[in-house]
């Protein structure tokens, strides 16, 4: 019976459309589109997938739950509606009815137990999102309920995320123990993967929202900055991503060319040990604060491409609360190290990364020199990401590590993913992320109190709380945002650069 | 002759053992964590030890390399730590696309290169040989990566001629070839010029002259066949050295090639593929010196294997 109603909602639909369609909208559709990318995808399936491109791949031909629009507000996309039981352990997700996979299985709730079981079941890179999910109740077709143990309020962000997304039950079977193929329900059906060169998306016409109008989205593995920059200035591609702010004046030049400068969800920050000398002292730390120009960094060395931290999370993530920038201020910082004792000055180590962020070892040299003028000398040490990572991992006894220089990526856009995987006691490494081993009491607290509160003002307050005392105590040099710098050239319409560092061309089309 | 063939391919085995065993000690040695790389930044320390002991990379060494080696033997190379997928099938289309690639450079080099060699040598000093040399000085010092650019720049983006990467058509092929021939054409046009030079002045040639043989054919036929020999070496040499060292290039002219995919797996250290390419080329390498070896026979009689 839903089959035959959704065939009648569908021509009902498809006579309205035509119908009332514009003129100018048929001249939208058609058109090949290109675009450059800076890695081939480690894969296409769920389960494997971990990287920004292999995610801005996906989200063609996978869709989620939930979608977490460009201006970070969550919408309803495979589920329509949702309600959370009073005491945040039961979330009934109501889904979308008539959907069907490029395979032709449909969409219903049993999809949705089956995919957050296989994420949870083959250890998904991303599966800690949604591993507070104890058990998924089919409640009927189109009804679905995860049970938790304990509250867990970034539950719905996450899983908006594009790692926890709806593939084919058939598609996953069939390719066994291998990545499954993307056969999802999004507007573009996967079509070839040619690894190292080129993954190719077509336009699927029974889409159940709105078709795209591109016939195919290309996505041509293009690893070398100058290359992708030459290949949107010749026109080879249309979009090219990441493009390096060294190149962006020469870009802007070219008339058929536009740069777009798009926010991002990822901080950069230098770590300082805090359970060992010098930085053990929060006047030390603060005096570092101080003793970088953040503004200079991201002018002269980002060509503008970012925006000086004041808070360690980006503007637009749930639960960012902006704090008072530490301003450059070359006198206090001197005042401060002599308060601690080091008026003589002081010599520490900066572990960097090179190539993994933008301009990272160039930013890594700004400092050192900065830190010279107030009296600290720093030894830069380059390390290979690989070994880098490895170096860091290790508990505070451990480690060797004084300063070191990373990124990291809010990705879910909530606070959760940013503060407390950072800032919680129970997230030092080894364990997790946290290289700084600050431990504070009243932020584990806070951290606590908004994973498990629903209610989102509440939430809200206690990030901000505990947003401040991190900021006072500081155990990173906070630097800036990382922007994201993408061309496309003249003519493509309706590309959306997402925060989360995906290039959308879901209503992508060609302007005559 | 067919004997000295079979004994040299015999000696492959122990030559790959000994590659195997480097190369599997090799990438152990180097910093960093396999799991730690396929998991990512922002995995938990459960999930590493997941992923570790699902690479099989939490056994004790001497199992590894037993197992490794048990697979080879049975032709399995294991799968990508990456992407999971069959080694073999990794390298393979990787490697045809270097394999086309560098054939096409490498022709482009004997032609071009022997060209200018041959006529400096026959008319050494003179304006030809003075431009052909000054053009393969800058062959050998121009880098890959400057070289590749600059190529581009005027032929895709100036001129508009040439598509500037990627593969597909025969067009795509020239940037890539040319600046991958470069350095090769350099070297060989310097190489068939000296040995050509050599030759030339040795006896037989003077004798060949007084007989009244025609200029064309005591330069071709007499001067050039016995000069072959190291230009033969370098060609071999250059092949192999090509193959695995067309990174640059590759990555250049976003070329799916093995050398770019070996640089990307020892990245991130996925093992099974740097054995797994490593051992392919180290094949190849002995294979093509084997047949320099037989061709060094024809070229020239005195040369012969017991």
């Amino acid at each position: 019976m839903s089959k035959r109603f959704s065939l009648v909602v569908v021509l009902a639909l498809f006579l309205a459309v035509t119908l009332v369609m514009p003129s100018g909208l048929a001249a939208r559709e058609g058109g090949d589109l290109d675009i450059a990318l800076n890695t081939d995808p480690e894969s296409l399936d769920p389960v494997e997938a971990s990287s920004s491109p292999a995610a801005t791949v996906m989200l063609h031909s996978l869709e989620t739950l939930f979608d977490m629009t460009e201006d970070m507000e969550l919408e309803p996309l495979l589920a329509e509606d949702y309600e959370i039981s009073e005491d945040g352990l039961e979330y009934d997700l109501y889904l979308r009815e008539g959907v069907y996979f490029h395979d032709g299985h449909y969409f219903d709730a049993e999809v949705v137990k089956y995919n957050i079981e296989r994420l949870q079941d083959e250890e998904a890179v991303f599966s800690f999102l949604v591993d507070p999910v104890q058990e998924i109740e089919v409640v009927d077709d189109y009804h679905a309920r995860l049970h938790l143990d304990e509250p867990f309020a970034p539950l719905l962000i996450n899983l908006s995320h594009d790692f926890i997304s709806m593939i084919s039950p058939d598609a996953a079977e069939e390719a066994g123990d291998d990545d499954a193929d993307p056969v999802g329900t999004g507007p573009f059906e996967f079509e070839e993967w040619t690894r190292g060169e080129e993954v190719v998306l077509e336009r699927y016409d029974d889409y159940w929202g709105d078709n795209a109008y591109l016939d195919t989205v290309t996505f041509n593995i293009v690893p070398e900055d100058s290359t992708r920059v030459v290949q949107v200035e010749t026109g080879e591609a249309d979009v090219a991503v990441f493009i390096p702010p060294y190149e962006r004046e020469r870009l802007e030049a070219e008339p058929d060319v536009e740069v777009v400068q798009t926010e991002s969800l990822r901080t950069i920050y230098a770590g300082f040990h805090t359970r060992n000398e010098p930085f053990d002292d929060v006047r030390v730390r603060q005096a570092f604060n101080y003793a970088i120009d953040k503004e200079a960094i991201v002018e002269q060395i980002l060509e503008g491409a970012g925006r000086p931290s004041d808070a360690p999370i980006a503007p637009g993530i749930f639960g960012y609360s902006e704090q008072e920038k530490y301003e450059y201020n070359p006198e206090r910082a001197q005042e401060l190290l002599a308060e601690a004792g080091y008026e003589d000055g002081l010599e520490i180590t900066f572990h960097h990364p090179e190539g993994r962020y933008t301009m990272d070892a160039t930013i890594a040299q700004a400092i050192q020199s900065q830190l010279a003028d107030v009296g600290v000398e720093a030894q830069l040490e380059t390390m290979e990401w690989t070994t880098y990572l490895d170096f860091l991992e290790r508990s505070p006894e451990e480690a060797e590590h004084e300063m070191y220089l990373l990124g990291w990526g809010t990705v879910t856009g909530d606070a959760d993913y940013g503060l407390y995987s950072m800032f919680h006691s129970s997230e030092w490494a080894p364990a997790g992320s946290d290289y700084t081993y600050l431990g504070h009491e009243e932020v584990d607290e806070l951290l606590e109190a908004a994973q498990s509160d629903p209610d989102e003002d509440n939430r809200e307050e206690y990030y901000a709380e505990a947003t401040e005392i991190i900021w006072e105590e500081a155990p990173w040099l906070f630097l800036h945002r990382d922007d994201q710098m993408n061309a496309v050239r003249d003519g493509v319409e309706g590309i959306v650069f997402h925060p989360r560092e995906q290039v959308i061309s879901a209503e992508a089309y060609f302007a005559e | 002759m067919s004997v000295y063939i079979l004994r040299r391919i015999f000696l492959l085995i122990p030559v790959l053992l000994g590659v195997a065993l480097i190369v599997f000690g090799m990438v152990r040695m180097l910093p960093g964590d396999p799991a730690r790389a396929v998991a990512g930044l922002h995995a938990t320390p459960e999930y590493v030890e997941h992923v570790r002991s699902e690479l099989g990379l939490d056994e004790p060494l001497p199992v590894q390399f037993g197992i490794f080696m048990r697979d080879l033997f049975r032709g399995d190379l294991g799968r990508s730590t990456r992407t999971r997928r069959p080694v073999a099938q990794e390298i393979w289309p990787r490697f045809l696309n270097t394999l086309y690639l560098t054939a096409v450079a490498l022709a482009l080099a004997t032609i071009f290169g022997m060209i200018a060699g041959v006529i400096s040598a026959i008319r050494p000093y003179s304006i030809y040989d003075q431009i052909s040399m000054f053009f393969s000085m800058i062959g050998i010092s121009a880098p890959v990566f400057w070289l590749g650019l600059i190529l581009m720049l005027i032929f895709s983006v100036n001129l508009g001629w040439l598509p500037s990467s990627g593969t597909g058509t025969i067009w795509h092929f020239i940037l890539p070839s040319v600046t991958l021939a470069a350095q090769s054409t350099a070297l060989i046009a310097r190489m068939t010029r000296s040995s050509m030079l050599e030759v030339l002045g040795l006896d037989y040639i003077v004798t060949a002259r007084s007989k009244g043989i025609s200029e064309s054919a005591v330069n071709l036929k007499h001067a050039l066949r016995n000069a072959l020999i190291p230009i033969v070496t370098i060609l071999g040499l250059r092949f192999g050295i090509l193959l695995g060292g067309a990174v640059l290039t590759e990555t250049v002219f976003s070329w799916p090639g093995i050398g770019r995919l070996m640089v990307d797996s020892i990245l991130a250290r996925d093992y099974p593929v740097v054995q797994g390419s490593v051992l392919l080329l180290a094949i190849l390498f002995v294979m093509i010196n084997l047949f320099v070896d037989i061709l060094y026979a024809f070229l020239d009689p005195q040369i012969q294997y017991e």
